[in-house]
């Protein structure tokens, strides 16, 4: 009984490393730039089809986690730098929403001329394929090894955020930007940076998350309603409430699969209704 | 009063089309003004109120499986079904538009996306009644009230399509230009001061939406009955995407800007589509063209040529010219 | 009975007392101003009474109606203008536009969807009225954004008056405007004052403005009121003089 719970929790936690992949750049994002990016769920799948072609040109699947998402946080730092930055000071939001949006769009598109409409997995790499048995329970490897390099990434945002200098930049950016631009620093190339790290993460995640769900179209859109809930749960801008919001959300997600199949897909959806009717302005954090 | 000229001008042409085109381009016809009402709808929200809305393909699909499922197993006339769908659809839109409106900007936003997804989830959930990923097929066209059948026909339902753009058009003409219409702009250009004012712009937010869920469930009945069948992808957001890239590309806030922008769309996707598989390609990006360097639109573009440039004399004497402000 | 009454309205944001147990009171048809230094508090007192803020603790009380707490746009109903620091007005649409709306909102059919030529009618009848008071007559069809932030502040004032209000809350109408401006300004007020009982609450900063205007005046500092009473007394105050030469903020 106990390995059953126990199971259900590595489980959950697994999820909840590929959510915060996701979430924590879309969280680092709006604090830096005050504009959530749509297009987040389309770039986590750019990661995984662009991993999956370099793990089929490599043959290995370390190499795709490296190249994805260098690849991708380039595209992102092009697509901020080219799209969003002239954008800045236009009285109306909305443009943010529909240029993301329509980078969405075309990155779609541009995914499934590239790769086709097929599915595409490489599959577990050997390394991690097989089963450990916890307390008479089998978990699968890659879950763990999933749960471990989370964690490390967790560790390794927190660092960075907390103890770099980079890091302080950008904490200091998403709380005035005014006050660091006047002190000398370029906010715009801050900006860009992190607008690439954000997508960069986001990649990785894709790459992450092929093997166990193959690399289709249509991954984005359920993804980042996901992230949006997880950063709504966390607090916009909020590293922290990004990591606790994906556990949150990776049990949530878990659990729900296993008692309600039947609504596994509605669940999702019902859970974010739920999270913004009960605080339409978000939990924690800063608000929009 | 360019809009006043534009109808006079279309009016007669939309009823002699039909002799002039070939019965295959009658058809690209009928589905382009389909979308134009459907992109239209969306413009009271995105044009008049600044609701972004990336889930209205939900009323859309809501209207054709209405009146697919009205259609399919009540064998009411087919003018009658379509009707019926609207208030049911409405009757959805209700609490979708109550808990949307709870949020603003891109919570508001991802709210429709959800109910959109929800929508295509509960498809699949109730596939004894909706068909699953087959939808329903075979969707009939029973003739009257009073015996017509003058719409079984393509060309006889081109007229009905025909003839409710035209009175949708006018009726949400008539909606932008009355009072209620007013507070919408004022919503639109500073939502904070319209509250302090003393209007309830929850209410009127609930109001647009829905209105907007109304006429894109028409639009959606009047595609089930022309196509025959509803499918799931009716909900897909790419389709809500579509709709959006019509709105603004064709000029928001116009009404009939995206009413163009729609015909406009499916014509060019129809002779695209056949060329190359690149079209989605090109409207996305021509999309993030209009939103960087023309939000006002086409139909926006146009109409500014045609306003005067005001002058505008300064308390502090001299004058300056200006375009009318964005 | 005093039109408005505040009883010991208190605000805080986490740690900052923003509002301290502040109470006030406006008779019908006199004007009072709020005066203070910088963060005193007094927006945050505007913002309470009109509910653009909830207290922490205290109330708000109307025309003898508790009106704490209640939404934004039911205060507005019951005869509350405000106009705000930071000029609020529909940028896009024009000056004439831009009153004729505040002036619906006061029709009792301005829900009407379609048609609604009489409620167009009465309102804009009402708006000229109100731009001409505030001799913006010129400026009818010009985009509000296109007016100088002087004439944007009176537009702000004509919407306000043009909701007809029992209570005009101005805040710091006449804050950038040139001397020549805050004359003609103040001419307009005291042109307006016991017409209809009109009453007034005022923001401002401008000390030869409070002089000129007000019946009583309010003194805040640090979010407590320091002083309340005719003009001659708040002058002479000495909490009054320290507060406002002191120095600290």
């Amino acid at each position: 009984m106990i390995g059953f719970i126990l199971a259900q929790c590595l489980s959950a936690l697994s999820q909840a490393a590929i959510l915060f992949f996701i979430a924590c750049g879309l969280t680092l994002i709006f604090g830096i730039m005050r504009i959530v990016n749509f297009a987040h769920g389309v770039i986590f799948m750019l990661g995984a089809y662009i991993g999956y072609t370099a793990a089929a040109v490599s043959g290995s699947f370390l190499v795709s986690l490296i190249v994805a998402p260098i690849v991708v946080g380039a595209v992102g730092m092009a697509f901020e730098r080219i799209f969003l930055r002239p954008l800045y000071g236009r009285r109306d939001g909305g443009a943010y929403l529909l240029l993301t949006f329509g980078l969405a769009v075309v990155l779609s598109e541009l995914i499934r001329i590239i790769w086709g409409a097929q599915p595409l997995s490489s599959g577990i790499p050997d390394v991690l394929r097989g089963i450990v048995v916890i307390l008479d329970q089998p978990f699968p490897l890659y879950r763990l090894f999933l749960i471990v390099l989370g964690l490390a990434a967790a560790i390794a945002v927190w660092q960075f955020l907390e103890r770099t200098r980079a890091g302080l930049l950008i904490r200091a950016v998403s709380q005035n930007s005014e006050m660091v631009h006047a002190l000398g620093t370029d906010v715009d190339l801050v900006r860009t940076g992190v607008f690439g790290l954000g997508c960069a993460m986001a990649a990785l995640g894709g790459v992450l998350a092929a093997p166990l769900v193959t690399a289709f179209l249509g991954m984005g859109t359920t993804v980042v309603i996901d992230a949006f809930v997880i950063v709504i749960i966390g607090g916009m801008g909020s590293f922290l409430g990004s990591l606790i919001g994906s556990i949150l959300v990776g049990f949530v997600q878990v659990l729900g699969a296993y008692y309600f199949q039947d609504l596994a897909l509605a669940f999702m959806y019902f859970l974010m209704l739920t999270v913004l009717v009960i605080r339409p302005g978000g939990l924690l954090g800063r608000e929009e | 009063m360019s809009g006043k000229v534009a109808f006079a001008l279309t009016a007669p042409v939309g009823v002699l089309l039909p002799f002039v085109v070939p019965q295959y381009s009658l058809t690209v016809l009928i589905e382009a003004l389909i979308f134009g009402l459907f992109a239209m709808s969306l413009d009271l929200m995105v044009g008049y109120c600044r609701l972004y809305s990336f889930g209205h393909s939900a009323a859309y699909g809501l209207g054709a499986y209405s009146a697919a499922l009205i259609l399919t197993h009540l064998q009411l006339p087919l003018l009658i079904g379509i009707g019926l769908a609207v208030p049911a659809t409405i009757a959805v839109a209700i609490p979708i538009a109550w808990i949307c409106t709870r949020s603003t900007g891109v919570s508001f936003a991802m709210l429709t996306l959800a109910f959109a997804q929800l929508g295509y989830a509960m498809l699949f959930r109730f596939r004894d009644i909706t068909g699953g990923s087959d939808g329903i097929v075979g969707i009939p066209r029973p003739p009257g009230p009073f015996g017509m059948t003058w719409f079984q026909g393509k060309i006889g339902y081109y007229y009905l399509v025909l003839g409710c753009l035209f009175g949708s058009y006018l009726l949400c003409r008539a909606i932008v230009r009355s009072p209620f219409g007013a507070v919408l702009s004022g919503i639109r250009e500073n939502e904070r001061k319209t509250v302090s004012l003393g209007y309830n712009t929850r209410a009127y937010k609930i109001a647009t939406v829905v209105l907007a869920y109304g006429f894109g469930g028409l639009a959606g009945a009047l595609y089930a009955g022309f196509a025959g069948f509803a499918s799931p992808e009716l909900f897909f957001w790419l389709v809500s995407g579509r709709v959006l890239i019509m709105v603004v590309v064709g000029g928001a806030g116009t009404l009939i800007g995206p009413i163009i922008g729609g015909v406009f769309f499916v014509f060019v996707e129809h002779e695209l589509s056949q060329v190359t598989d690149l079209w989605p390609l090109v409207f996305g990006s021509i999309f993030i063209a209009f939103v960087m360097f023309a939000p006002e639109g086409i139909w926006g573009i146009v109409t500014a040529r045609f306003k005067q440039k005001p002058i505008v004399p300064s308390s502090a004497g001299g004058e300056e010219t200006s375009d009318a402000a964005a | 009975m005093p039109l408005l009454e505040c009883r010991g309205l208190v605000r805080r944001f986490g740690a900052l007392v923003a509002v301290d147990a502040v109470d006030m009171s406006l008779d019908a048809g006199k004007i009072r101003a709020v005066i203070g230094p910088n963060g005193a508090g007094k927006s945050t007192v505007f913002n309470l009474i009109t509910s653009v803020l909830k207290p922490t603790t205290g109330e708000v009380i109307f025309a003898g109606e508790k009106i704490t707490g209640l939404p934004v746009h039911v205060v507005a109903q019951k005869g509350i203008a405000r106009t705000f620091q930071l000029c609020h007005i529909f940028p896009a649409l024009t000056a004439r536009e831009n009153v004729r709306i505040a002036a619906q909102a006061r029709d009792a059919q301005r829900w009407r969807f379609v048609g609604g030529g009489r409620v167009r009618n009465r309102s804009a009848a009402i708006a000229d009225e109100a731009l001409e008071h505030m001799r913006l007559t010129r400026f009818a069809g010009v985009a509000a954004a296109m007016l100088s932030h002087g004439d944007q502040r009176l537009l702000e004032v004509a919407m306000a008056i043009a909701q007809k209000p029992r209570l005009l809350m101005l805040d710091e109408p006449t804050q950038g405007l040139s001397l020549e401006e805050t004359d003609r300004a103040v001419q307009i007020l005291k042109g307006m004052l016991g017409v209809g009982n009109l009453s007034v609450l005022l923001v401002e900063h401008d000390m030869e403005v409070v002089f000129k205007l007000a019946d009583d005046i309010t003194v805040l500092h640090r979010g407590r009121v320091i002083a309340d009473g005719p003009p001659a007394a708040v002058k002479a105050n000495a909490d009054v003089r320290r507060a406002y030469l002191g120095g600290s903020e």
